[in-house]
């Protein structure tokens, strides 16, 4: 229960933030109804032509198809190794810790374009020894994004876990549990913002990861950010803005289907309270 | 037939095989003849013809209108399919290509520099000039290891609204932000740059190369207080003039087109004091698809048909002079290469740019930068 | 039976011995995966830093002493702490208000933070600099309030990069931030009130020393983001606001200067480095490594 209170002025704030993070729909939503080729205002012109081109262009659907399954495998992935190393680390509790964290941490610290390079490399010579794993190959990229992203899984996981009281941990094994036994039933459970959070992220940053993808793929592999950035030499296709749109339109329906659900269920609470 | 000579024709055939110069089936038919079946199988050649050839251009539009006009016509004449990459082919990614040990490219849409320098450096095959016919470009447009795919200018284009009919004419004008002000626009990657700031600061046109960078960029200073924004895509130096943001820009002539066709007319540009520049083909080394299909489909994109459809779909001036021929008088007008405008242009030189762009352009950015 | 179990607790922690293959489980796969697939073939980008063009140290020499290296590099320095800055503060403000609302606001900030994930950085460059331009929305709105008679220049320079990427970083900082503040114990925010403390106090000496772990992660996270821009500041930085991340792809790819690149990324590495460290000391969380 909510007893304390936020002042007005702290309010007003967010408020203010709030809009300021909100303030490109108010471009992005026009921009994408325009009926030029490029991005600009409709000014009077309003058209659906770029929400037809993603319907009728198969290459939009395959790409976003392709980043979906790229992004949700990441995801997974990353946040399962982000989770058990920090768990590795929580439970160690050694000197060696900070010496790992920082070879763990190395992908994030190292300009994106070395990155790139470096996977560059790396998946060229995975496709000799495995093909079907190396470069331009759906599962060259998942790993090459999980690499990417994991670091900031890690410090989002680290961050977690300091919050979690070390006496639970205690008790639990006091208590005969094994090891596997107070992670998954003890830890775990008191981990699921900070898991959810990972998870998340490693899905919008796979989602947008561009530098890295355009080295480590060619003609078989076309993500999203991939065909947007394609041709920014010459243009950008407003269907970028017309995605962007749909994309949020479908959160915004998410995000207000729960609301509903949840007055819903709150506005059921209160008649069981009553009768 | 006789155990040396049908030794001989097996290498003879394997070499060819290598070269791409025959595909499977008929290496694997002579093989036959020669009763050299086993052998074929385990020879460990890639089948360049089972490969698909990819040519790596800079994306976007014209993935559809190379496709249009270049390797939907090759596909169908020789049976090898084409992917297109729309990397990007910048000098370095086409250096980390080889470095790599092993290139996934084979043909590329470089900058005719591009080619001179990274040939130079055995980065690139030298070019095949018995399958592809070098006279049908003008010799300033091949070297030993590019040949041109296509040509652009750098005009400029001025907003009408601002100045009324009588706009900015020459360089100098462009620099006189008194006569004519207003924010102007200029080439973050400086091809063309350089050359318009000698010219504003009185250089001859006939004496511009060996570019005198220090003065250029001390010219440049004079105009970046003024300077909105450098483009560095097509797409921002169309932004920044349709909205009138910027009053004079120094821009790709395909761009000034598709603006003064956007704008109605508002933004004027003419192809006066223009720079035109190539785009070349080259080859990788150790390129993955063989030596001869990317020599074949070099030539066949040589072709005049092919070349005005490039020209259609994206406004870029044919290499092929022959193509003239095939345009119309409305065309030759918006053709940068037609014998009128070249007249009025000057060509940016390759080789001083093979030489010297890479420390010309760091300075170049430094000086942007501050 | 609570007798031994309040002693179990106050006791000193053993080292538990026998789960050490389970822990090494848990904890070595990552660093082995990095290892062998991003750690050695970065040992190369080193070497290149060591021989390209030349064997020897002169691209860590010019490193050293060029003027324009430094430069660049300041102006990287400047904006990447700003925006964290602000990035930090903003990101700090909405997490308290999405723990501290009612469900219906929790909803509201959640819209806030989420829907721009979905607008790729592209577009969203692109939308601001259509919204900051001499004639777009923001001046208009500014010169039709009275509040400036010319219409500002905030976007293709420093401004417009801040800005820009300041609307990227916030739900950045926002993560690690959240986390943190859900597992408060709101009490004792509840009791420091209630024994006499103004709101300013209870924050810089209750809410601020509990939620430091997020700080930490958030401003990681986030200035080391920023260091790797460079999609957002090449579009609103109108050509002229060349950051790091840029002027190393500029080394690789239009310059081809290898060995600058590599040596780059190296001293940036040590930068960064160095930074977490003094972070990690100056705060004194030795929570956030166990």
């Amino acid at each position: 229960m909510n007893t304390h209170r936020t002042s007005l002025s702290t309010r007003l704030l967010s408020v203010v933030a709030m809009a300021f993070m909100l303030f490109p729909l108010l471009t992005v939503i026009p921009v994408s109804f325009t009926s030029k080729r490029f991005l600009s205002m409709p000014e009077g012109n309003w058209s659906l032509r770029h929400y037809e081109a993603l319907v009728s262009n198969p290459d939009w659907f395959h790409a976003i198809s392709q980043s979906l399954t790229i992004a949700f495998a990441t995801s997974v992935i990353a946040t399962l190794l982000a989770a058990s190393f920090s768990l590795g680390i929580w439970y160690m509790r050694s000197k060696w810790a900070t010496a790992l964290i920082g070879l763990v941490l190395l992908p994030m610290a190292i300009p994106p374009v070395i990155s790139a390079l470096v996977l560059y490399f790396m998946e060229t010579k995975l496709g000799r020894f495995a093909p079907g794993m190396g470069y331009d190959t759906l599962t060259g990229v998942v790993i090459a994004h999980v690499i990417m992203v994991v670091p900031y899984g890690v410090v989002t996981m680290l961050v977690a876990l300091s919050q979690i009281d070390r006496r639970i941990e205690l008790a639990s094994r006091n208590l005969g549990a094994s090891l596997m036994q107070t992670t998954f039933m003890v830890i775990l459970p008191n981990l699921k913002l900070g898991l959810a959070s990972t998870a998340l992220l490693g899905f919008a940053l796979s989602w947008e990861e561009v530098a890295v993808t355009l080295f480590i793929t060619s003609v078989n592999v076309d993500t999203l950010p991939k065909r947007i950035w394609s041709g920014l030499r010459d243009n950008v296709d407003p269907s970028v803005a017309a995605i962007s749109v749909l994309l949020i339109s479908l959160t915004l329906l998410v995000l207000i289907g729960r609301l509903v659900v949840q007055h819903l269920a709150d506005k059921r609470a209160q008649k069981l309270q009553h009768s | 037939m006789r155990q040396d000579h049908q030794q001989d024709c097996i290498e003879v055939l394997i070499d060819k095989a290598r070269d791409g110069q025959i595909n499977r089936r008929t290496f694997i038919q002579a093989m036959g003849l020669l009763a050299a079946v086993p052998l074929a199988l385990r020879s460990g050649i890639s089948w360049s013809a089972d490969k698909p050839l990819v040519v790596v251009n800079w994306g976007g539009d014209a993935l559809n209108a190379f496709r249009s006009a270049w390797t939907d016509t090759f596909t169908k004449n020789t049976g090898i399919q084409v992917r297109i990459d729309g990397a990007g082919p910048t000098e370095g990614a086409i250096r980390s290509q080889l470095a790599s040990g092993q290139p996934s490219w084979d043909v590329v849409d470089v900058e005719s520099y591009s080619a001179i320098v990274l040939g130079r450096e055995k980065i690139l095959q030298p070019l095949d000039y018995n399958t592809i016919k070098r006279d049908q470009v003008a010799p300033a447009l091949s070297s030993d290891y590019g040949i041109a795919s296509y040509q652009f200018s750098y005009v400029m284009a001025w907003d009408s609204e601002k100045f009324g009919e009588n706009g900015p004419k020459t360089w100098a004008d462009f620099w006189d932000v008194k006569k004519f002000p207003g924010k102007r626009t200029l080439y973050k990657w400086m091809n063309g740059m350089l050359e318009a700031a000698l010219l504003a600061d009185g250089v001859p046109a006939d004496q511009l190369y060996p570019l005198d960078v220090p003065r250029a960029l001390k010219k440049i200073d004079e105009i970046k207080p003024h300077v909105l924004s450098f483009w560095s895509s097509g797409a921002e130096s169309q932004q920044l003039m349709v909205d009138g943001e910027v009053s004079v820009g120094a821009i790709w002539h395909t761009r000034a087109k598709l603006l003064s066709e956007d704008t109605d007319n508002r933004v004027r540009w003419s192809f006066d004091n223009g720079f035109i520049n190539s785009s070349s083909w080259a080859v990788l080394n150790g390129n993955p698809g063989g030596t001869q299909p990317t020599m074949q489909f070099i030539q066949q994109a040589l072709q005049p048909e092919g070349q005005l459809k490039l020209f259609e779909l994206l406004g870029n001036g044919p290499s092929n002079s022959a193509t003239e021929k095939l345009m119309s008088a409305k065309q030759l007008e918006a053709n940068c290469a037609s014998e009128e405008n070249l007249k009025k242009q000057i060509a940016l030189n390759a080789q001083w740019y093979a030489d010297n762009y890479s420390k010309a352009l760091e300075e170049y950015l430094t000086r942007l930068s501050k | 039976m609570t007798t031994t179990l309040t002693s179990t607790l106050t006791a000193p922690k053993p080292r538990f011995s026998s789960p050490g293959l389970e822990r090494g489980l848990l904890l070595f796969p990552l660093p082995v995966l990095l290892l062998v697939f991003y750690v050695l073939p970065f040992l190369g980008v080193v070497g290149w830093s060591f021989s390209l063009p030349t064997p020897g140290i002169e691209q860590y020499q010019r490193i050293a002493t060029d003027p324009a290296i430094h430069e660049m590099l300041w102006r990287t320095l400047r904006l990447c702490l700003t925006v964290s800055g602000l990035a930090l503060m903003i990101g700090y403000l909405l997490a308290y208000c999405w723990v501290f609302s009612p469900p219906f606001w929790q909803r509201v900030v959640e819209i806030c933070i989420f829907i721009p994930f979905w607008i790729s950085v592209l577009v969203r460059a692109f939308g601001w600099l259509i919204a900051l331009r001499s004639n777009g929305v923001l001046n208009n709105g500014l010169m039709g309030m009275g509040l400036i008679d010319q219409p500002l220049q905030l976007s293709r320079n420093e401004i417009g990069v801040v800005i820009g990427m300041l609307h990227v970083m916030i739900p950045y900082a926002v993560f690690p931030l959240l986390s943190t503040m859900r597992q408060l114990d709101q009490r004792v925010l509840m009791a420091s009130r209630g024994l006499g403390a103004g709101a300013l106090r209870t924050f810089w000496q209750v809410l601020l020393p509990q939620t430091l772990p997020g700080i930490l992660g958030a401003l990681i996270m986030v200035f080391v983001f920023c260091l790797g821009f460079f999609i957002t500041p090449v579009l609103l930085g109108g050509g002229q606001t060349v950051m790091i991340a840029e002027y190393v792809f500029l080394q690789m790819f239009q310059t081809s200067n290898w060995g600058l690149g590599a040596a780059l990324s190296v001293v940036l590495l040590a930068l960064v480095s160095a930074l977490i460290w003094v972070l990690l000391k100056m705060t004194r969380v030795n929570r956030l490594v166990g």
